[in-house]
Order: C-alpha cells, then structure tokens, then sequence
C-alpha cells in the first residue's frame, strides 16, 4: 500500500508544481487536472470514496474547463506570453515565505508525536449515510450552499456579462 | 544764668545768624522785577539783623579769654540717620567765630548800603540783591559751622554766589570767561579740600570739629591722637589732613599758584569785589585754616607748617611785584588783596594764629574801604577804570579821596594804624621762625606801600586826564562828581576802623587784647625792636619813593608813559603781564587739558568706547546669526523639514504598500501568516 | 495501510507550500487562482487525512470537506470571471499592472 501512497503522491506533487511552474497557461491547466487527478486517488485511498468521486466531477469537471474557457478568453492578441517574463514582481517574497512555512511545518510535523499514529478502523461510510446526513443533520449547511452556488452563478454571469451589453 | 550757660544758649541761636539773608535771598528771587526799592530794603534789613545778633554773639564772647583757655559753646544736631551711622552738623560760638562773624556781617552791612548806590541805574538791581544776600547767608553759615560737612556746604554754596556775581554782566565775554575760571581753578583746590575731610572722618570717624564729650571726641578734638597715626609722605595723619585741607585753602585764597582767578574776578561790580573777594570769600580759606588750626601745629616736626609758611611768603612777593605795574585801579587792589591773603597766610605757616587773624580782620576793614572808595571813583568818573585816565579827583570828591588815603596808609602799614600793628604781628612771628621770609615779606611791605602810593598819586593827584580822548569829545564828557551819600558814609564808618581797630593788637595798654581773646594758649612772639623798626622804615621808604617817582612830575596826559615802565623798561612789561604766568597756564595745563580731552575723545570714546560698543553690537549679531542659523534655520526649520520630509518619504515609501496590487497585499498576508507560525509553533 | 499521519501532513504540506509559491510569485492572474486552487485542495486533504486517521466514524469532516469543495468551485468560478472582466479593461492579466486600487 504504501507504494501506492508514493506513487500518487508523486503525481500530485508533480501535478502541482508544473502547474505553478509552466510558462505555457495551457500546460499549467493540464498539469492542475493531473494534481486533481492525484488528489482524487488519494481520497480514494482513504477510502472517502464519494469525495473523490466528487473531486473528479468537480474539479476536473468543472473548474479545469473553466479555466481553459478563461485562458482561452484572455489570450493576448499579439500571441503566447509564454515568452514573456513569468515572474511577478518581488517574486522572492513569496518564493521565500512558502519555504518558510514549507519548513516551518515539516519541523513541527517531524517533531510531533502526534503525527506518528497510525489509522485506525471503522465502517467506511456510504453515500447512503452521507445523502442521509445532508438532509438531515446538515440540511441548514447544504441549503446554505445551494444559495452560495446560485449567488456565484448569478455573480458570476453578471461580472462577465456587463460587458456585451454596454457594446450594445 | 552763668556765663557759660548764656554761651551755650547762643550758641544754639547761631543759626539765626545766616538765616535771615537767607530768607530775604529766598523772597528776592520770587519778587518780580524791577523791584527796586523792596529788594535792597529787604536785603539791608536781613544783614541788619544778622549783623546785631552777630554783634550780640561776639560781646557774649568776650569775657572768655580769663581763664587762659578759650571757651566753646557748641550745639551739634542730627541731620539724618542712615543705618547706624548719621550725618551731623554743628554750630559752634568760640572766639574765632564770634570775630569773623561780626566782621563779615558788619562790614557786609555797610557794602550792601553802598551798593544800593553802585548799582543804581542797573537793571539787574534784584537779581544782585539776591544773589548778595545768598552770598551773606552762605559765609556765615561757613563761618558759624562747627562740623566740616556744613563747612564744606557752605564753602561751595560761596564759591556758587561768587561765580555768579563775578559774571553778573554774563553779557560781557571776558566776565563770562571770569566766572568760569574762578569756579574751575577754586575747584581744583576743593579736590584737595575734600580728600582731607575723606580722611579726617575716615581716621577720626566723625566729620564735628568739636563735641564736649569725652566717648565721641571731635576731629579736632583728637588732634593729638591723630599724630600718632600714619598719613602720607612720611607725615602723621594730622599734618596729612592739614596739607589736603590747606589745598583748598590755596584755591578759595588765591595763593600761588591757584592765584589766577582773583585779578579776573574784578570784572564783577565793585561791591562784589568788595565784599566776596576782599573782606569775606577770599579770608574763608584763612579762616578755615585757623579753624583746623589744632591739625597744623600738632606734629612738631612736620614740613607743613613751613610748605604754608612759603607759599604765603611766595605769594605775598608774587602778587605785590604785579601790583606795582597795573593800570586799572580794581586790578592793583586785586593783586594787594592777594599780597595779603598771602601775609596771613605766612602767619599760619609761621605759627602765630593770633596774627593771621588779626591781620584778616583789620585787613577786611582796610580793603573793603578801599574797594568801595575804589567804586566811589568809578561811579564819579562815569564808569572809567583806567587810572591813566583819572588824576586830580581829589578835587572833585573830597570825602572819598579822605577815605581812600586813610586806607591807603593801613595797607601800607602807616604807623598807628590798624594795618601797621597786624603787619607788624606777622612779620614778628615770620621773624622768628625763618629770616628769609621775613626778609621777603619786608621787601613785600615795601612794594605795598609803594604802588599804593604810587595809586594815590595817579589817581587824586595832578590834573583830571580824563578829559584827553582821542575822539576830542573832551568837553562833552562830564566832570568827576562826589558820590551819593549812600555811598560815602559806609567808607566814612570803615575808615574810623581802618584807623583804631589796630589798637586791640597792641601789646600796649595791658597787654595784647586779641591776643588773649582769640588764643590765650598760644605763645606770644618775642618782641623784637629791629623787626618793628625795619618795617616802619620801609613802609616809610616805600611812601617816599612813590612820591618821588609819581608825586613830583604827576602825568599829564592819559598816553603818557609811566615813570616806572621807562626806568624798568621790559621787566616793568614782565610785571604788567603778570608774569606771563596765565599764558604758561595756557600753553602746559591747559594745553595739556585739552590734548587729554581730546585723546579721549578721539582714541578712548571713538575707538575703545564705541569700538568697544560696536563690539558688542556685532558679537550680539553675530550670536543672534549663530542662533538663527544653527537654531533656527538648522535645528527648528531644518528639523522641521526634515521631519516633514521624513513624514513625506515615509508616506511615500508606505503609500507604495498601497499600490494597488493585490498579489503584493497577499504576500505580505503570506509573511504575517508565516511570522504567527512561528510564533505559535515556538512558544 | 500503514502510512504514518504524519507522512500525509506533510504532503498537504508541501502542496499548499508550492500553491502559495505560485499565488505570491507568478505574474499572470490565471496562474494566482490556480495557485489558490492548489492551495484549496492541500488544505482539504489536510482535513480527510484527519478525518481517516481519528474521526473515521463521525462523518463531520465529511460532510465539511465536501462543503468546501462546493465553495471552493464557486469560488474559482466568480474570481475567473472576474479575470475576464479585468481583463476587458486591462487589456491584459498581468498583476503588475491592475493598479487601480492604489493610494
């Protein structure tokens, strides 16, 4: 099993750095559905199954095309940027503060005693059970969640949306 | 009441005595003018009254000399305290002050009368009465004054009176020029006079001449006390105190060589003359002498008696060789009065206080009488003073011309009279104590009766030259007439005096009456048959010889030259000329005066005074530059700035977290996130 | 499986290490929300890896984990059309140069 662990934590860490790192939007798209791609294998490893199921649906679904529609819509008409500078400015800020809190936590995670236990068991849970959950106990959270998504999608056609009218 | 108590009740009235010119000086100079007759009325009567009390106070003297000690009344006042100390003044009533007293205000009384003639047809009259009065008020104040300060006070006050009434025609540039010199040079001996009563209070700690009492003596009391004390100069603090004080004696008495002033003062009216410079202002320094008298003779050994002995002489010469080569009638009275001032002098010096101030006494009366005879002439002659242009007025004004002789003879120590006995006291006491100056001051009696003679003649005798003018306006100028009879009766009453007051020196009829009035301690001068025969012959010899150079061949006419200028030729022009001594005054000390004025105002008021000051004002700008640029413009603005400009870069460099980019906000997000870490992980 | 807790910490760890490197760093916005993305799903896998290791009965941090994967669509969806629409202005999706909020 642990091979297993290697093996997809390898492909999200790829997936995750080429992604920050490609100068080619596109590719950095693609390498983000490969980190979608390991995150939901590693769900499925830890057996939360419908989450990575929704991982999939969702993220590489729906977001990934997303962005490739976004990317696709802000191209510059003079051509690739690819050949342009691709760091921002101060760059070595942030580059310094996410090695810091890299090490900072890899320091506090080596330390912990906590961090060495081991799974423990239990009954995995269904979808079943989760279907149930959501009506039930979490009924206020999921209708929550439903007005959030509805107000997003609203928000989100109006932002883009403005535009083509005032043309008009 | 006893004698002694009576005295001292006197003495308490003494103050009285100047107190009455003094008011009527005060009114006069409220009155409005011309007030004429109110002014001298007033005038006649305060001098009147003073002289009665003052008449009163020296018969009240005269018992004294019994008990062979003199005796003193005194009444010694506060004038104010300060802390512990207090200034007190004094009036005192001795045998001294009784005299002099009674002479000023007698004799003063019969100026004034006379000057109510003399200055008849001025316009001035009130403001002369005034002035005379407060002249009065002020010497006898000197005179009754038991305590040095009021002596001082009055000393000035009369050298005050005196400058004004010297340039009383202040219109007249020379009497302008007058009144200031005789101020200034009687200044510079009050300089001396003031450091001696600095250093009788500093040594004796009180400025009173006389206490009576045994826990606070008097300056004078302690006399001998302050011979043993140290002074200047190798004398003891006595001698030095009577050295200072006698400087001021020298410029009040026109010795030499503070003489300069007194010839010049002639150009004040006649009665001034009179009074301020013959009888009364110019005997203040004898006077004073012999009030300070214990000082001078208390160290035995001491160079001061005789430095006053010669000086006297010096001057007594001096002045009669002058006398014997002036034109102008006051000018020959000026120079006499000086010659005398300087035989009582030589007096003191001598030793013999008794005839010093016999001689000042009789001498007030003689020279008075001739200085008012002398004014007679002038008025009867219409203001002429030349006495080339005079002669023959015997004719003309019988009484004065009576007068005038009668004076003329007790100057010139005619035997008998009153000028005969006091010259021949002083020259007895100059006898024994130096045979030079007596043998000069023999020499100056002769000159003394010489130019006076020599006067006479020109003046009363040969023919009246004043008709002779060039102009030959001759017979348009009026005959000499007799004076007004306020103006002869004074002579008339100072001649009686001129002639027997002489009598109360004589050691004949029992004795030397003043002698025992005025001094009963001090020892009588040996007689001596070879002085007193020596100085009736040359007074004889000098009577004589002006007769024979003057009396025979009178002058005839006004230019003629005089019988001496053409014997002694340019010493004759020497003697005219005063010795040249005022031109060497001119050419050293004032010169001298001058060139230091000028020195200081050029080097020390320009260049250190004001360099000093433009100094000042430049270090003051320049530190109020220093403050400016360093304080101000540096620290405050330049602070100021900077802080503004510190505000502003920091704004500007802050401002620049605000640029607008959101990726910088989330970084900086980023690093607080990391910093909380950290510090949540490690503590 | 026996795979310490720790191990899976600090993959979340470095993942959401490399996401915020590319938010802070990068100069294209699309990239940023990428990195945030990134960022998102470390931080969810943080909260299974938990939720395997402690809580596997209680479905609590189920039920959060899927929550936030909801919003955090949502989310990716308004802030890409928000990049549209900056970009509609800007004429470009660089960072560096959306500096309207300045001052």
């Amino acid at each position: 099993m642990e091979a297993t662990f290697w093996i997809l934590s390898i492909i999200t860490v790829l997936g995750a750095l080429f992604a920050v790192t490609l100068r080619n939007l596109v590719h950095c798209v693609l390498s983000l559905i490969l980190f979608f791609l390991g995150i939901a294998g590693h769900y499925f490893l830890l057996r939360a199954d419908f989450l990575g199921a929704v991982q999939i649906l969702i993220y590489i679904g729906a977001v990934a095309v997303l962005m490739l529609f976004a990317i696709m819509l802000t191209r510059h008409v003079t051509g690739d940027e690819g050949a342009r500078e691709v760091l921002g400015g101060k760059w070595w800020t942030g580059m310094g503060t996410a090695i810091i809190i890299a090490g900072l936590l890899w320091a506090v995670i080596r330390k912990d005693q906590l961090a060495n236990v081991l799974p423990t068991g239990g009954v995995q849970t269904s979808v079943v059970a989760i279907g149930k959950a959501l009506v039930a106990d979490w009924v206020v959270p999921f209708e929550a969640m439903a007005v959030l998504l509805t107000a997003a999608l609203i928000g989100a056609v109006v932002i883009a949306l403005e535009e083509i009218i005032r043309r008009r | 009441m006893d004698h002694s108590e009576y005295l001292q009740q006197l003495a308490w009235q003494q103050w009285l005595i100047p107190f009455f010119p003094l008011v009527a000086a005060a009114i006069q100079s409220l009155l409005k003018r011309p007030a004429r007759k109110p002014s001298a009325a007033l005038t006649i009567v305060a001098m009147g009254l003073s002289c009665i009390l003052a008449l009163r106070a020296f018969f009240a003297t005269l018992g004294s000399g019994e008990h062979h000690e003199v005796e003193r009344a005194i009444f010694n006042f506060t004038w104010f305290k300060f802390g512990t100390t207090s200034l007190e003044l004094g009036f005192i009533l001795d045998p001294l002050t009784a005299g002099m007293a009674a002479m000023v205000a007698f004799v003063g009384f019969w100026i004034f009368v006379n000057a109510t003639g003399y200055m008849a047809d001025d316009e001035n009259f009130t403001r002369f009465f005034c002035f005379l009065s407060l002249f009065a008020a002020s010497m006898l104040g000197l005179v009754i004054s038991n305590n040095l300060l009021l002596l001082f006070m009055c000393w000035e006050l009369v050298g005050l009176c005196s400058y004004l009434l010297i340039g009383f025609w202040y219109f007249k540039p020379s009497a302008a020029a007058a009144m200031k010199k005789a101020f200034i040079t009687t200044r510079i001996g009050d300089v001396g006079f003031l450091l001696g009563i600095v250093m009788l209070y500093w040594k004796t700690g009180t400025l009173n001449l006389y206490t009576h009492d045994a826990l606070h003596p008097g300056a004078l009391e302690q006399a001998s006390a302050l011979v043993l004390r140290n002074g200047w100069w190798g004398l003891s603090a006595a001698s030095t105190i009577a050295f200072l004080v006698f400087i001021g004696a020298m410029g009040k008495s026109a010795q030499f060589p503070l003489h300069v002033w007194l010839p010049d003062a002639m150009e004040g009216p006649t009665p001034v003359s009179a009074l301020i410079h013959a009888a009364t202002m110019v005997a203040a320094g004898v006077f004073m002498v012999g009030r300070m008298y214990p000082l001078f003779i208390a160290e035995p050994g001491s160079w001061v008696p005789d430095f006053v002995m010669w000086i006297g002489c010096i001057t007594a010469v001096f002045s009669a060789t002058i006398a014997v080569a002036q034109f102008d009638i006051k000018r020959v009275l000026a120079y006499s009065t000086c010659s005398q001032l300087g035989y009582m002098v030589m007096a003191l010096g001598a030793g013999s206080l008794v005839a010093g101030q016999f001689h000042l006494l009789t001498h007030a009366f003689f020279k008075a009488l001739l200085f008012l005879g002398s004014g007679c002439v002038i008025i009867g002659t219409h203001h002429e003073q030349d006495m080339r242009k005079m002669g023959g007025l015997r004719k003309y004004m019988p009484i004065t011309f009576v007068c005038y002789v009668i004076g003329m003879l007790a100057l010139s120590g005619f035997p008998l009279t009153a000028g005969f006995f006091s010259k021949d006291e002083i020259l007895l006491a100059t006898f024994h104590r130096n045979k030079w100056a007596w043998g000069l001051g023999t020499f100056a009696a002769f000159l003394t009766a010489f130019y006076m003679t020599r006067q006479i003649f020109m003046v009363f005798f040969g023919q009246w030259r004043g008709g002779d003018d060039d102009h030959g306006h001759g017979h348009e100028h009026h005959e000499p007439h007799e004076v007004p009879w306020n103006m002869w009766l004074p002579i008339a009453v100072l001649s009686v005096f001129a002639l027997f007051m002489g009598w109360l020196g004589t050691p004949w009829f029992g004795g030397n009456l003043f002698h025992h009035y005025l001094a009963p301690e001090e020892v009588a001068s040996e007689h001596s048959d070879m002085v007193l025969w020596l100085s009736v012959g040359v007074g004889l010899l000098g009577i004589i010889l002006g007769w024979l150079i003057y009396g025979r061949k009178t002058m005839v006419h006004a230019t003629d030259e005089d019988p001496l200028a053409t014997a002694l030729g340019g010493l004759f022009t020497f003697l005219n000329r005063k010795w040249y001594i005022d031109e060497l005054y001119e050419a050293t000390v004032f010169r001298f005066t001058a060139t230091c004025a000028m020195f200081f105002r050029l080097v020390v008021d320009k260049l250190v005074v004001d360099g000093c000051l433009h100094l000042i004002a430049k270090v003051a700008r320049g530190i109020s530059q220093i403050f400016r640029w360093v304080g101000d413009e540096f620290f405050i603005n330049g602070g100021f700035d900077a802080g503004c400009e510190g505000v502003e870069l920091g704004g500007e460099e802050l401002s620049k977290l605000q640029d607008g980019r959101v990726q910088n906000y989330f970084r900086v997000l980023s690093l607080g996130a990391a910093v909380l870490l950290l510090i949540y992980f490690f503590t | 499986m026996n795979i310490p807790l720790s191990d899976y910490l600090m993959l979340s760890a470095f993942l959401f290490a490399i996401g915020l490197c590319g938010a802070l760093s990068r100069k294209n916005a699309i990239i940023v929300l990428i990195g945030i993305e990134i960022m998102f799903n470390a931080a969810i896998l943080n909260l299974i890896v938990f939720w395997h290791y402690k809580y596997f009965a209680v479905p609590t941090a189920y039920m959060f984990a899927i929550f936030a994967i909801a919003i955090a669509a949502a989310e990716s969806a308004v802030g890409l059309a928000l990049v549209i629409a900056v970009y509609r202005y800007y004429k470009s999706v660089d960072v560096d140069e959306m500096t309207s909020l300045k001052g």
